[in-house]
């Protein structure tokens, strides 16, 4: 999956519950050798534009603060020059940077904006399950990094059996937050690329991580060469963690997540093509429906009284897919090698999951989330 | 263009093919169909695109409703078996073009045609394109030092997912009709008259619809995504515009640059650089997308074509009012492949796409995109700027690339005589 630039994350605040998509009218700011005018300003929670003007004899650099921390800022704002700002700010309090740093600080108010479409949750309704969610994310991305690096070690150790075991166990950590995980293009491509991305495929000097140490492991049966390419994936997968600790998940990343893990399934698990050495493409599998289901039993809450026919109907479909890979578990909690279906038996994984794809798709909506 | 540029009536050009003058039925051969009204008479297998002239047609011809490209490896043991190859299209391409009486032939022997036309191959407003690839200029023809400055096997862009199987090519045959039918009738004949200089290595068909065709200037076509595609794309009546955005210049060089070195060869003048991209369209994902995502992804608005904010298809947007991307997004499509700014002028690029839809894939899902074609006169100025720019743009969640490649378009053939690649053979 590809997916926003990791620069869309520097939105730290929340874009919650706009359902308008029309632009907000600027709101004025100018900057002058002693402060801004005006020095207070109140705003509606979302978005907001801000047109700054400096008209003080310095480069200007405006920042809109809460406690310590930047908000948003617009940089080398020329004198005389105008810029704008867009913003998506939630209710509270917050403070303007106003030229020279002994000028007084600006306040900013946000005031909870009226719910602008009748139905949609309250906003701040969002702020539990994010907040769970992002305790998930971080879970899980800890237990990727801790089983990544016992893979990478039993591959360095030329124990291939171990290498082996722990290759589904460490990648289903990856899969069920793949939504988040792969806002960082450039890991997800370094770690989860596959041979068919490049033109020479296998022999691409470019083919690394995951899939790399795959068709190593069980294509040739060895672990001859792969050191390289297992030191690259722990310092990609260490690198995801510390991305991910600093990183605030946008509701509309949250919710669209559930669909996103589904339409993962449904585009490249079912064929086959994700573990096509190991044949472990069913721990994906599960782990992306896992990762979808978490998502949605998170927001189930804000939706159930006002459709409780989606919730019954994704829940059943949920367990329909569920029943379908209980078929395939094996004694030691893994899952058959996929191989062992047949193509009725993948066909009768299509029919569930498009039916979530297609509901899951509404979620964001049913949440008003743009 | 689905309208004829000339008043022969079915019945005169019948004539005119039966006694063997099927050329010269036409009367001369001048400038685009695109002003000609459009004969009642007709059902467009008449409307004919002249072979002759500074250009190959099929560039800044109008998009007829039909396209195929073919790429194709050489197979030619020398120099002068490639210049018989490039003859002998040269002649197909004047005769398919021009349509006229397939020859009878003993009917012992394989017919002489395909005959999915009938006796008579009608024009149907044909163009046959002759496009060359950066493999051309091995070793194999001694022609090392001709290849034009920029031209090289396609760069890998970040999100492509390149099959190598539906890349590059020595040649690329680029095939429009206003039918599927005349398109494969055209390859089916090249492929008849060049048993053993040739081998095929990949093929896609195209289409529009026809009757957004028909009122082309009036109507956009929209992609597989449902987008109006190619609102702003450049106006091929603006000479200036081909002239300087699309045609190779006799000398050009590097913009500030007056080195020799970087001057494209004196063959060149009057080709253009051809990209070729075989974009997949993931359509179910698509479809299951917010339509307001879809319409920021874009920067369009899906059912006018207008820019966002905007009511009007044609408005120009106005990023200059927008500069924190509030109503046009940065990272919106439109917006980044052109700013529209003074310093990404010189990106513009002639665009010529076609849908395809092709089968299923192997997770069971539609295997249907853009047959993404255009043209400029620098490679790197033009199609690799742009895609650069466009390259993590949100839209990529939703296509992948998997095909293509990067050609030259010979240039034209002047007079009858002459042959496609002349000038590549005998100067180099």
């Amino acid at each position: 999956m590809t997916a926003r630039r990791p620069a869309a994350l520097a939105i730290l605040l929340l874009a919650a519950g706009r359902a308008s998509a029309q632009a907000p009218e600027p709101v004025a700011v100018t900057v002058t050798d002693k402060g801004c005018e005006p020095a207070a300003l109140t705003v509606p929670a979302g978005k907001s534009v801000f047109r700054i003007s400096n008209k003080s004899r310095r480069v200007l650099e405006w920042e809109i603060l809460q406690g310590t921390m930047i908000v948003e800022e617009r940089e080398n704002i020329i004198p005389g020059f105008v810029q704008s700002l867009s913003a998506t700010l939630q209710p509270g309090s917050y403070e303007m940077t106003c030229g020279l740093l002994s000028n007084p600080k600006g306040t900013l108010t946000v005031t909870a904006a009226a719910a602008t479409t009748a139905g949609t949750p309250d906003p701040m309704a969002l702020v539990g399950p994010l907040a769970a969610y992002k305790l998930y994310v971080m879970g899980e991305v800890e237990a990727f990094h801790r089983q990544t690096a016992a893979f990478v070690a039993a591959i360095k150790a030329g124990t291939i059996a171990e290498a082996k075991a722990l290759y589904p166990v460490a990648r289903r950590h990856y899969e069920r937050i793949e939504p988040v995980a792969s806002l960082f293009n450039d890991l997800d491509k370094s770690m989860d690329v596959r041979a068919d991305d490049f033109e020479k495929k296998e022999a691409d000097p470019g083919f690394t991580g995951f899939h790399r140490l795959e068709k190593g492991l069980w294509a040739d049966n060895s672990t001859n060469g792969l050191a390289p390419h297992a030191d690259r994936l722990l310092a990609d997968a260490t690198e995801l963690k510390r991305r991910i600790a600093d990183l605030t998940i946008p509701p509309a990343k949250m919710a669209g997540g559930a669909a996103g893990l589904i339409e993962e399934v449904a585009a490249t698990k079912i064929s086959g093509e994700e573990d096509r050495y190991s044949r472990t493409d069913l721990w994906d599998f599960h782990a992306n429906v896992e990762g979808s289901r978490k998502i949605f039993d998170l927001l189930r809450p804000l939706v159930a009284a006002r459709d409780p026919d989606f919730v019954a109907r994704t829940e059943k479909n949920f367990s329909r897919v569920d029943a379908l890979l209980a078929k395939y578990r094996t004694e030691d909690g893994g899952f058959k090698p996929y191989d062992h279906l047949s193509d009725r038996d993948r066909n009768a994984l299509k029919g569930p999951i498009t039916v979530l794809a297609e509901d899951l798709s509404t979620l964001r909506g049913k949440l008003g989330l743009d | 263009m689905a309208s004829c540029p000339f008043s022969t009536s079915r019945r005169a050009l019948l004539r005119g093919l039966a006694a063997g003058t099927g050329a010269a039925a036409f009367g001369s051969t001048q400038g685009r169909a695109a002003d000609a009204t459009p004969s009642a008479a007709s059902d467009g297998t008449l409307d004919r695109q002249p072979f002759h002239g500074p250009h190959q047609a099929g560039i800044v011809t109008p998009q007829p409703a039909a396209a195929l490209v073919v790429a194709l490896d050489v197979l030619a043991e020398d120099r002068g078996e490639l210049a018989k190859l490039f003859r002998i299209l040269t002649e197909r391409f004047v005769f398919l073009t021009a349509g006229g009486p397939v020859p009878p032939l003993d009917p012992r022997l394989p017919p002489a045609d395909s005959g999915i036309l009938g006796p008579q191959v009608l024009p149907d407003n044909l163009t046959a394109t002759l496009s060359v690839g950066a493999s051309l200029f091995d070793d194999r023809y001694g022609l090392e030092g001709a290849k034009p400055r920029r031209l090289r096997p396609m760069d890998r862009f970040p999100n492509d997912s390149l099959d190598g199987k539906l890349c590059h090519g020595d040649l690329l045959l680029q095939f429009c009709a206003n039918t599927a039918e005349t398109n494969l009738h055209a390859l089916r004949d090249v492929i008849r008259h060049t048993p053993g200089l040739v081998a095929l290595r990949w093929k896609l068909e195209g289409m529009l619809p026809p009757h957004v065709v028909k009122r082309q200037g009036q109507d956009t076509v929209r992609n597989f995504l449902g987008f109006k595609d190619g609102t702003a794309n450049l106006d091929t009546r603006d000479d200036a515009l081909m002239h300087r955005q699309v045609w190779v210049q006799p000398g050009s060089t590097e913009p500030g640059s007056g080195e020799p070195d970087s001057r494209e060869p004196t063959w060149a003048a009057g080709g253009s650089y051809q990209v070729v991209r075989i974009i997949r369209n993931f359509v179910e994902r698509w479809d299951r997308t917010p339509l307001r995502e879809q319409e920021q992804i874009f920067g369009r608005h899906k059912d006018s074509g207008a820019p966002l904010g905007e009511t009007d298809e044609h408005a120009l947007p106005d990023y200059a009012s927008d500069p924190a991307g509030t109503r046009t997004p940065m990272d919106a499509h439109i917006r980044l492949a052109n700013p529209r700014t003074k310093e990404t002028a010189s990106s513009l690029i002639l665009r010529r796409g076609y849908n395809y839809s092709a089968g299923i894939t192997p997770s069971g899902q539609l295997d249907m995109g853009l047959l993404f074609v255009c043209y400029q006169s620098d490679l790197d100025a033009g199609f690799v700027a742009v895609q650069n720019r466009l390259n993590g743009e949100p839209l990529e969640e939703y296509i992948k690339p998997v095909g293509g490649g990067y050609f030259y378009a010979l240039p034209g053939v002047k007079e009858p005589g002459g042959f496609l690649g002349q000038g590549l053979l005998v100067g180099a």
